[in-house]
C-alpha cells in the first residue's frame, strides 16, 4: 500500500522544487493511531508526500537530520492569536463586536505580524482556531487560520458558532434556554421580509436582542448542520440541558470548558459530543464549577469523549502554545500519551472538520514541528517548524530582547541597530 | 437619594473645614501607640499550633536542599517539627522509614505572591476582598483581615507542594496595605494560620493599575503615582517626628509606613517596567527604606545588575505577558537573567499571583530554567529550586525558619514522585512542621468547610 502511494507520487520526485523539497531524516515521527515511530518524511510542494522507514538522502538537497528528535504535526491552538495584541488596550483587540453577535467573524481582522504569533510559531504552533467574543447571546464565529510567516495565510471557516450557557447576573438560565429555543424556532420558520413580524423581538435596539441578517444566517447554518454550536458551559445539569436541546433541535454540538463534565461523562460520550477543555481547571471558581477537579480530564477520556485542549492561563492568545503543558499534565492525570498529544494536534482538526491538517499522513499539509525532546515536556525546545512545507523563520521578540540584554557590547543597547 | 445626601454632607465637610488637607481622608484615632512589629502583631499575633510532628527518616532520595545543592541517594531525618539530619545512610533509631528510591525531596515551596483567601473560590463579588480601592493610599488595611480561612484553594496549592504562602492586597492602590505570611494549614481562624514571627509586608504598586483605578480623582499618570508615594512617605516622616514628642499619638495608616521606615515591615512592590523599578529605588533612597522585592517585574532583566547591586529580589512569572502594555517586553529568560546577574548574586523568585499557577510552581520554574539555558546560562536544577524555596523565604524574612533543608529549620518538605522539573511529576507527600498534611496515595488532605456537602461526586 505504501509502495503504491510512493509510486503514484513518484513523478513529483522527478521534478523536485529544490527550495520546497525537504527530507526529514531519522526522527521519531508521531503517526495517527500508532504514536512515535522512527521514520523519514519527504515534504514537497507544501505537502507530505512520503513517510518511509528509509528514504534516500539523494532525493533532496535539503536534508534535515532529525536523529533523536521528535516530529509532530504542528500544534493547532484555540486562541485569539492575531486578533489581540495587548489585553488591556481595546484598540489592539479585534475579537469583540458591539454590532454583530452570531454572525460576527473576526477572521478578517487577523494580523499576521502580531508578536504573539511570532512567539507561538517559534514554540511549535502552526495554526489557530480563532475565538471571538462579541457581546450579546452569541460570541460569534470560530474560524481557522494558519500562522505562517508573511502577509497571507490560509483560512477556513466558519467552523462553529460560539455561545455560553449557565450563570448570569440578570436572567435565569432557564430563560436563556427558552430564548435560544425561540430564536431557533423563528429562524427555522424563515426570517425573510414576509415573516419579519414574527421575529421583530429579535431585532430590538438592545444589543443582546438585535439580530442582523448576517447573525440570523449564522444561526441558520447551525440549524442546517453546516457547523456545530459550540457551548461554553460548566455545570453538570446545564451540560445535560444543552445536550437535550441539541438533540431536540437536531444540531451538532461541541462543549467548551465543561468543568463538571466528569459528572455526566457517559451522557456526553453517548451523544458523541466532543469537549474542548483545559485539564488544569480544577478550581471551584464559580457556583457553576463547584465540582471542578483534576479528575475531569481522565473521566471524560475514560468515557470515550473526544477531547481537545487549550491552556486557560494564556491570556487569550499570548501563550496559547502552552496547550502542550496542559496536555503533559493530562498524561500525569491519567490520559494516554498519544491521546493527549492528539488533543493539541489532530483532535482540533477532527472536531471542526478542518481539512488536511493535524496529522502526519501522505497528502496532508506539511505543517510539522521538530522538537529536541518529548514535545509535552516543559524543558523541550522547538528546533524547526514547517507550515505548508515552508520552513518558518522562528525569530521572535523574546529571543531578540534576551540577546539585547545579555550581549556585552561597547555601546549601550539603545544605540545598537538591533 | 441617600447617596446624594452623603455626597452633599461630604462636600460640606470638605469645604467647611477649609484646611489645606481634607481631614476626612485622615484616619486618626486617639489611643495608645502600638508597635505591632516588636511584639509581632500584638493582639493579632500568630496562634498557629502545628499538627503533631512525626519522627521520620526518608531514605535514598534525590535531594534539592534549597541552597542550590543536589544530593544523590541521601537520607533526611526530621522529628519534633525540625530537620534533624541530612546525609548518606543515616543511623536513626525509632523513626518511621520511607523508601524514596527514585523520588525527589525538596523544601516546601514558598509562594511570596498569592491572593488566596482574599480572592477565594468561588469568585463571587461578596467575597472579593483583595483591593480596598477607595483611596490610593490604604497603608492601614491588613490583608489578614480579609482572608477567608475556609477558601478551598489552599489544599490545591498544598497538593502542588506549597507549604508557605504570602497573601498580599491587590494592586489597585499606590499603597495597598499589609500582607501576611501563612502556613498552608487548615484552620478556623486566620491567626491559627499565621506563620509565627513572620514580618508583615507593605504592598505597593507602580504603573498602570493605580492610575487606571484613580484616573478621575488622581493619580492619573505615572508622575502622579510617584508624587503620591512621596507625599505619603513625607507624612510618615512627620508622624515619626511627632511620635518623639507625643509617643501616645496613633495614626493607623502611618503606623504601617513608619514600620517600613524602621525596617520592620518589608516592602513588596508590584512593578513591571525597568525604568519604574529604578524610580522606586530612588524613592526608597530618598526616604531611607529598602525594597525587599519587586513583584511581576516583566522587565526585571533590563536592570538585573541594579537589582543585584541593591540586594533586591524579583518575584516573577516564567512566561506571563501581553495582558497589559507594561507587560509587553517579555522574555522567558527573565528569571534566569535576574538570577545570574553580577556573577550569580541575583535573587530570582518564581511567584504565582494565581490560585492555578500556585499549584504548579515547579513547572513554572522548569520553563524558566529551560529558557535560561537556551539564553546561554549554565544553571542547574538545584539552583533553579532556590527560586521556589530559599529566595522567596528570604524575601519574606523567614529564611531562618523555612526555605531550605538546613538542620534545625521547620520540617517543611515535599516528596515528589519524580523530578519536580518534569510535567509528569506530582507531589506525593507534603510535610509541614514535621506533620503529614498531604498524601497523594491515600488522598489525605485538609478539607475546608466549603468542601463539606458540596461535592456531588465520588472522589476516587
Amino acid at each position: 500500500m505504501r509502495l503504491i502511494r510512493f509510486l503514484i507520487l513518484f513523478p513529483f520526485f522527478l521534478f523536485p522544487h529544490a527550495d520546497d523539497m525537504y527530507l526529514l531524516k531519522g526522527g521519531n515521527v508521531f503517526l495517527p493511531d500508532v504514536g512515535f515511530v522512527k521514520k523519514d518524511i519527504l515534504v514537497d510542494e507544501g505537502l507530505i508526500i512520503s513517510i518511509e522507514d528509509e528514504i534516500d538522502s539523494s532525493i533532496s538537497e535539503n536534508v534535515i537530520n532529525s536523529d533523536g528528535k521528535y516530529i509532530t504535526p504542528g500544534l493547532i491552538v484555540f486562541s485569539a492569536l492575531g486578533l489581540i495584541e495587548i489585553g488591556a488596550l481595546p484598540e489592539t483587540i479585534d475579537i469583540r463586536s458591539e454590532t454583530y453577535n452570531a454572525g460576527f467573524d473576526p477572521s478578517d481582522a487577523f494580523n499576521p505580524f502580531s508578536q504573539a504569533i511570532r512567539l507561538n510559531r517559534s514554540k511549535g504552533v502552526t495554526s489557530t482556531v480563532n475565538i471571538p467574543s462579541a457581546s450579546g447571546y452569541f460570541a460569534g464565529l470560530l474560524s481557522y487560520t494558519k500562522i505562517n510567516n508573511g502577509l497571507k495565510q490560509k483560512k477556513q471557516g466558519p467552523l462553529g458558532l460560539l455561545t455560553s450557557y449557565g450563570q448570569s447576573y440578570d436572567d435565569s438560565r432557564a430563560a436563556n434556554l427558552m430564548f435560544i429555543e425561540d430564536l431557533f424556532f423563528y429562524v427555522r420558520n424563515g426570517y425573510d421580509s414576509t415573516k419579519a413580524d414574527q421575529i421583530q423581538f429579535f431585532y430590538g435596539t438592545d444589543n443582546e436582542y438585535r439580530f442582523t441578517k448576517r447573525d440570523l444566517e449564522a444561526i441558520q447554518k447551525v440549524i442546517n448542520k453546516e457547523m456545530p454550536l459550540v457551548v461554553r458551559v460548566n455545570k453538570a445539569t446545564d451540560i445535560l440541558k444543552v445536550l437535550e436541546m441539541a438533540k431536540s433541535e437536531n444540531i451538532n454540538l461541541v462543549l467548551w470548558e465543561a468543568n463538571e463534565g466528569h459528572m455526566v461523562a457517559e451522557e456526553i460520550s453517548k451523544a458523541e459530543v466532543p469537549v474542548i477543555m483545559d485539564p488544569l481547571n480544577n478550581i471551584p471558581g464559580s457556583f457553576d464549577s463547584l465540582n471542578a477537579t483534576y479528575e475531569n480530564v481522565s473521566r471524560l477520556h475514560n468515557a470515550g469523549v473526544k477531547l481537545a485542549f487549550y491552556y486557560d492561563q494564556s491570556s487569550g492568545a499570548h501563550n496559547a502554545y502552552l496547550a502542550t503543558q496542559s496536555a503533559g499534565n493530562a498524561v500525569a492525570l491519567g490520559v494516554s500519551y498519544n491521546e493527549a498529544l492528539a488533543s493539541v494536534t489532530s483532535n482540533p482538526a477532527e472536531i471542526f472538520d478542518i481539512k488536511n491538517v493535524g496529522v502526519i499522513a501522505i497528502g496532508y499539509d506539511a505543517d510539522l514541528t521538530i522538537w529536541d525532546n518529548d514535545p509535552l515536556e516543559l524543558m523541550t525546545q522547538v528546533e524547526t517548524v514547517f507550515i505548508d512545507g515552508s520552513k518558518q523563520d522562528l525569530s521572535n521578540r523574546y529571543d531578540e530582547l534576551t540577546e539585547r540584554y545579555t550581549k556585552e557590547e561597547e555601546l549601550p543597547n539603545s544605540y545598537r541597530s538591533r | 437619594m441617600i447617596k446624594k445626601l452623603i455626597v452633599l454632607l461630604t462636600l460640606a465637610v470638605l469645604y467647611g473645614c477649609g484646611s489645606d488637607a481634607p481631614s476626612i481622608f485622615k484616619s486618626e484615632i486617639e489611643g495608645s501607640a502600638k508597635n505591632f512589629e516588636d511584639d509581632i502583631h500584638g493582639t493579632y499575633a500568630s496562634t498557629y499550633t502545628p499538627l503533631k510532628s512525626e519522627n521520620v527518616v526518608i531514605r535514598n532520595a534525590t535531594i534539592f536542599d534549597g541552597n542550590g545543592n543536589k544530593f544523590l541517594d541521601y537520607d533526611v531525618h526530621f522529628s519534633d517539627g525540625k530537620i534533624k539530619n541530612l546525609g548518606l545512610d543515616l543511623e536513626v533509631e525509632g523513626a518511621r522509614e520511607i523508601d524514596a528510591t527514585g523520588k525527589y525531596v525538596t523544601p516546601g515551596i514558598v509562594d511570596n505572591h498569592s491572593h488566596m483567601g482574599v480572592y477565594p473560590a468561588p469568585g463571587v463579588r461578596t467575597s472579593s476582598d483583595g483591593n480596598e480601592a477607595t483611596n490610593p493610599v490604604t497603608a492601614e488595611v491588613w490583608a489578614e483581615h480579609s482572608v477567608w480561612s475556609q477558601d478551598p484553594q489552599y489544599k490545591l496549592a498544598l497538593a502542588g507542594g506549597v507549604t508557605t504562602f504570602h497573601v498580599l492586597p491587590g494592586s489597585a492602590n499606590l499603597f495597598g496595605g499589609r500582607g501576611v505570611t501563612l502556613k498552608n494549614v487548615s484552620a478556623n481562624t486566620v491567626p491559627d494560620m499565621k506563620f509565627p514571627d513572620a514580618p508583615h509586608s507593605l504592598k505597593m504598586a507602580c504603573g498602570e493599575n493605580p492610575k487606571r483605578v484613580y484616573r478621575s480623582r488622581g493619580p492619573s499618570t505615572r508622575m502622579g503615582n510617584v508624587a503620591g508615594y512621596r507625599k505619603a512617605w513625607i507624612g510618615a516622616e512627620n508622624h515619626k517626628k511627632r511620635l518623639e514628642r507625643d509617643p501616645e499619638h496613633r495614626d493607623i495608616k502611618n503606623e504601617t509606613l513608619v514600620g517600613v521606615l524602621d525596617g520592620k515591615i518589608l516592602v513588596h512592590n508590584h512593578c513591571y517596567r525597568a525604568d519604574e523599578m529604578a524610580t522606586m529605588i530612588n524613592i526608597s533612597q530618598e526616604f531611607g527604606y529598602k525594597v525587599s522585592t519587586f513583584h511581576h517585574g516583566v522587565e526585571a532583566y533590563k536592570i538585573a545588575d541594579l537589582l543585584a547591586d541593591e540586594g533586591i529580589c524579583a518575584a516573577l512569572w516564567a512566561d506571563w505577558w501581553g495582558f497589559k502594555h507594561e507587560a509587553y517586553d517579555m522574555t522567558i529568560a527573565n528569571i534566569a537573567i535576574v538570577d545570574q546577574a553580577r556573577g550569580g548574586t541575583g535573587c530570582a523568585i518564581v511567584h504565582s499571583d494565581s490560585a492555578s499557577g500556585i499549584q504548579r510552581l515547579n513547572q513554572e520554574a522548569a520553563k524558566a530554567l529551560a529558557a535560561g539555558r537556551r539564553a546561554g546560562f549554565e544553571i542547574s536544577e538545584a539552583r533553579a529550586m532556590t527560586w521556589l524555596t530559599k529566595n522567596p523565604a528570604k524575601s519574606l524574612g523567614i529564611l531562618d525558619k523555612t526555605g531550605t533543608l538546613d538542620l534545625g529549620k521547620d520540617a517543611d518538605l515535599v516528596i515528589w514522585d519524580g523530578n519536580p522539573f518534569s510535567v509528569y511529576t506530582k507531589a506525593e507527600q507534603v510535610y509541614i512542621d514535621g506533620a503529614l498534611t498531604f498524601d497523594k496515595a491515600s488522598n489525605f488532605m485538609p478539607h475546608t468547610d466549603f468542601d463539606i456537602g458540596i461535592k456531588e461526586w465520588e472522589e476516587k
